[in-house]
């Protein structure tokens, strides 16, 4: 199987092709054809996996060359597929959690007229990410990288006649698109400083090789492309606009899979990252301040899809931190463990959407529990285990990034992660509460998703509870760090000031008090949390306009877009414009001239006749 | 200093001074008459270079009967006119005066560096070149090897008188017709 | 005679030159018409100098046919000009201005 992982990327890109080209007439099928590629994709890596447990530990890695792509003088690359435990993890979770989306999206997206053209936009997404993944060159993964841009862009506009959507999506696409520049950037360098894109050179040959300021130049440019990639400040402000797309696609792309792609980037070159201490530092900081910055910023908004993004980008954020502490299990751990209750969250969202007919705002939800108890059921799993309650899932994750950080030498990062970890279970109860429980604000009843829906989200709950425990039970003997250990290395960290047990005890106390606040703000009814606005209106505008970023860069774009457009206006006036009438006028005046030789006076004629004599004369004199 | 010095350094100022004195007057019958003066003195001049027959038809056809020629014609289109002063052209004095200027260096410049200011005639012309007479030698020169041109000047003259002739008899009748139809249709066309 | 021939060359020229300057600075035509007689009676002068101081009579053969047609043209160009002034009622050369472009 390990020579045949081509198939599972492959697999989706012929169903995108054959559901672009034939998806009308196929009718459902479609989403059918859609979902069984990628469930076979599952299938298959669940497949390669075994062959690569198959391996010794220390030999887990196998590249699948599959032509020579381009080879201009001394530039060589080729389309080669990487299986290794790393590669082989984002997979599963691509697969396996796209599978579930793709299966809901059926149901969701049932009434909607380009129903074809949404599965094979999903499945050319599927695909690219893939390529992005198993990449085994930086070439390639850029090219997954950009793909996965290209494709969010199709899927977030997909309602295209909606003005709002079709900005969103070129909002994400020129955002990302900053960053994917100075990733290409960091491409090159790695190029001229090793010679190479393999993954195997640069990081066996060009460790060595390469200096510190040439190793932080390439980190930081790379980190650049993963934080536009991954929403981080300040390439953050396309993401909570692009939920102007169906849910499925909040779900698969902007949850679970390509925004944590950055996650991926800075993870696999972490060889590159660990040669300068400068470019871990900043990856530390940058998820820690977008931690602290999107649980804020979630909190002050009423969106349900919105609150939800930025708990993303605060997720990521805790992420990032991890691979900044070097502790890149931890931010793998997250990353699949979010992947199952975000995805969960978001197509929860989706079952209140369909309920309520495209209804967002929280304020008019409420009490919804008792019309859609299923759905209340599955919000609570994710909900609580993005909080970190144990045993699920997420408690698993956030506890062990937050421990690591106490046993760094920075007790500052401990602090801040543990506050970061408060907000964060405070800010996903707060919209389980506004939408579920409390006093019915909204004023129609929702029904219920129907079963193909729920479905997906009965497994996704599962894996949100049974995540945790099967993948990371302890940090360094967690099934998923010893898989990862040959790729990233093994776990090291020190002694914390405190003992395991106590820290655990605090991450806990923390969850479940933010819970119980969250409970007493917005479900209790003892705190009149909806005249917050009114009575605090500067704090309430800061939070609900993200500390008005947006707005800053809105200004910064326009500002200099307008006057570059003015000025471009006053050359084409003043330059092109007039060059063509100079030159028109030069004629007519020089043709005003021109009579002035023909008065008609014969005196003048004469004149001029006896100036060419003279002339005349003169030369033929100076000549003898 | 012999006598065509004198009568050169004598009449040469008066042939300037009358051909700017032509120049500067505003009444044309004033101008003609120094034009007159001029021509006598040119008359002179070719007395003084040994062509006296020129020297009588100078006068003659000239000053007698071009030049009164001349002031038939200002008289007929009125004697009193004076010419204004004003110059409409911008620069044509200037420029005039100046190329004029030019026109007189120039020649002169050639002259010295042609033949130079000092040549003299040659001394025996009235021997030589005059034997008999002017007269007699310039029509040994006209009808032997200049006949063919004299008859065809004759000509000329002929083609001139007729000509004039034309011109003043069409002229006649334009008129006559245009005052009858300016005076007010007393005739039928 | 023992006057430099160039002198009478040079006078030939100056009365040219002014000759030239009256035909370009004079409205009237009868004037300027005038000035070209200067102007033709200056080159029949320096004809006959150079004839006198070449020896040879040529010179003054030329000037001869000169003066013929010279009064051949006064006869028609007054003719000319007095046909002009009858149509326009003006002697002033400034006034012809039909040409014009």
């Amino acid at each position: 199987m390990l020579d045949l992982v081509w198939l599972i990327p492959f697999l989706p890109l012929a169903g995108a092709a054959v559901n672009l080209l034939l998806g009308r007439r196929l009718g459902k099928a479609a989403g059918w054809l859609a979902t069984g590629l990628v469930g076979l994709g599952f299938v298959l890596a669940v497949a390669t996996l075994l062959d690569l447990l198959g391996l010794p530990a220390d030999q887990r890695v196998h590249v699948a060359d599959l032509f020579d792509w381009i080879s201009v003088g001394t530039f060589s690359v080729d389309v080669a597929l990487r299986v290794d435990p790393l590669s082989i993890t984002m997979t599963l979770v691509v697969t396996g959690v796209g599978v579930l989306i793709h299966l809901y999206a059926i149901g969701y997206m049932d009434h909607d007229p380009r129903f074809g053209t949404f599965f094979a936009y999903l499945n050319l997404f599927v695909f690219f990410m893939l390529m992005l993944v198993l990449a085994d060159n930086y070439l390639l993964l850029y090219l997954g990288w950009e793909g996965v841009g290209l494709c969010s862009y199709l899927l977030i506009g997909f309602w295209f006649e909606r003005p709002s959507a079709s900005s969103a999506a070129t909002k994400a696409f020129v955002t990302t698109r900053i960053g994917d520049a100075a990733m290409l950037l960091g491409i090159v360098l790695i190029w001229l400083h090793v010679g190479s894109l393999d993954f195997g050179a640069v990081f066996g040959r060009g460790a060595s090789e390469l200096t510190e300021g040439a190793a932080t130049a390439i980190a930081l440019l790379l980190l650049a492309g993963a934080i536009g990639k991954s929403a981080q400040l300040p390439l953050h402000v396309w993401l909570p606009d692009a939920m102007e797309g169906p849910t499925p696609v909040s779900a698969l792309i902007h949850a679970a899979t390509m925004v944590t792609a950055g996650v991926y980037l800075v993870v696999r070159s972490h060889v590159l990252f660990e040669l300068s201490g400068t470019a871990l530092t900043v990856v530390l900081v940058v998820g820690l301040v977008s931690a602290l910055y999107a649980a804020l910023a979630s909190i002050g908004h009423f969106d349900l899809k919105r609150a939800l993004a930025y708990s993303t980008m605060s997720q990521i954020g805790f992420m990032f931190f991890a691979a900044g502490m070097r502790f890149y299990t931890g931010a793998m751990l997250l990353l699949v463990c979010h992947a199952f209750y975000k995805a969960l969250l978001f197509l929860t969202a989706g079952n209140v959407l369909h309920g309520l007919h495209d209804e967002t705002d929280m304020r008019r939800m409420g009490g919804l529990r008792a019309d859609m108890p299923l759905s209340a059921a599955w919000f609570t799993i994710g909900a609580l285990s993005l909080a970190g309650i144990p045993p699920l899932a997420g408690f698993f994750a956030k506890d062990q990034i937050v421990g690591f950080a106490a046993t760094s030498d920075r007790e500052l990062a401990w602090v801040l992660a543990s506050v970061g970890a408060f907000l964060s279970a405070l800010y996903i109860a707060r919209p389980l509460f506004l939408t579920f429980f409390g006093g019915r604000r909204g004023q129609e009843r929702a029904h219920e998703a129907p079963a193909p829906m729920q479905a997906p989200l009965a497994v996704l709950a599962f894996l949100t509870v049974a995540g945790g425990l099967f993948l990371a039970l302890t940090t360094e003997s967690g099934r998923l760090a010893r898989f990862l250990e040959p790729v990233v290395g093994a776990v090291e960290h020190g002694e914390a000031a405190l003992p395991d047990a106590a820290l655990i005890a605090i991450s806990i106390v923390l969850a479940l008090s933010a819970v119980a606040v969250a409970f007493w703000v917005w479900a209790s009814g003892r705190v009149d949390w909806e005249a917050f606005p009114q009575r605090q209106p500067e704090l309430a505008g800061w939070l609900a306009n993200a500390f008005y970023l947006n707005s800053l860069y809105a200004w910064l774009v326009q500002h200099p877009g307008k006057a570059f457009g003015r000025v471009l206006t006053v050359v084409d006036d003043r330059v092109i414009d007039g060059a063509v009438n100079e030159v028109a006028e030069d004629v007519v005046e020089a043709s005003g001239v021109a009579p002035r030789i023909q008065r008609g006076f014969v005196r003048s004629y004469a004149l001029a006749f006896l100036l060419g004599a003279v002339a005349l004369l003169l030369f033929l004199g100076l000549r003898a | 200093m012999a006598v065509d010095e004198i009568v050169f350094w004598v009449f040469a100022p008066i042939s300037i001074g009358s051909a700017i004195a032509m120049l500067l007057q505003r009444n044309a019958v004033h101008a003609a008459l120094f034009l007159v003066v001029n021509f006598f003195t040119i008359a002179v001049f070719y007395l003084v270079l040994g062509a006296s027959f020129l020297f009588a038809v100078q006068i003659i056809v000239y000053a007698g009967a071009i030049m009164v020629l001349f002031l038939f014609v200002i008289m007929l289109l009125g004697v009193d006119r004076e010419e204004t002063l004003v110059e409409r052209l911008r620069g044509q004095r200037v420029m005039a005066v100046g190329l004029g200027a030019g026109i007189a260096i120039e020649i002169v410049v050639a002259i010295r560096a042609g033949i130079g200011f000092a040549t003299k005639a040659p001394a025996n012309f009235d021997e030589t070149v005059n034997r008999g007479g002017n007269a007699q030698a310039l029509a040994r020169v006209l009808f032997r090897q200049y006949f063919f041109p004299f008859e065809v000047t004759s000509v000329l003259l002929i083609v001139a008188a007729v000509a004039v002739v034309v011109l003043a008899s069409r002229q006649r009748r334009a008129i006559t017709r245009a005052e009858a139809v300016s005076s007010g249709h007393r005739e039928a066309a | 005679m023992s006057t430099p021939i160039a002198y009478f060359v040079a006078v030939s020229a100056m009365l040219f030159a002014i000759g030239t300057v009256g035909v370009l600075i004079r409205k009237n035509a009868l004037v300027i018409f005038m000035s070209v007689e200067l102007q033709l009676n200056a080159v029949n002068l320096a004809l006959v100098a150079f004839s006198r101081m070449h020896g040879n009579l040529s010179g003054q053969v030329v000037a001869f046919f000169s003066m013929v047609v010279a009064a051949a043209e006064v006869v028609v160009g007054l003719a000319i000009i007095v046909t002009v002034y009858r149509r326009r009622q003006s002697a002033s050369v400034d006034d012809l201005t039909v040409l014009r472009g």
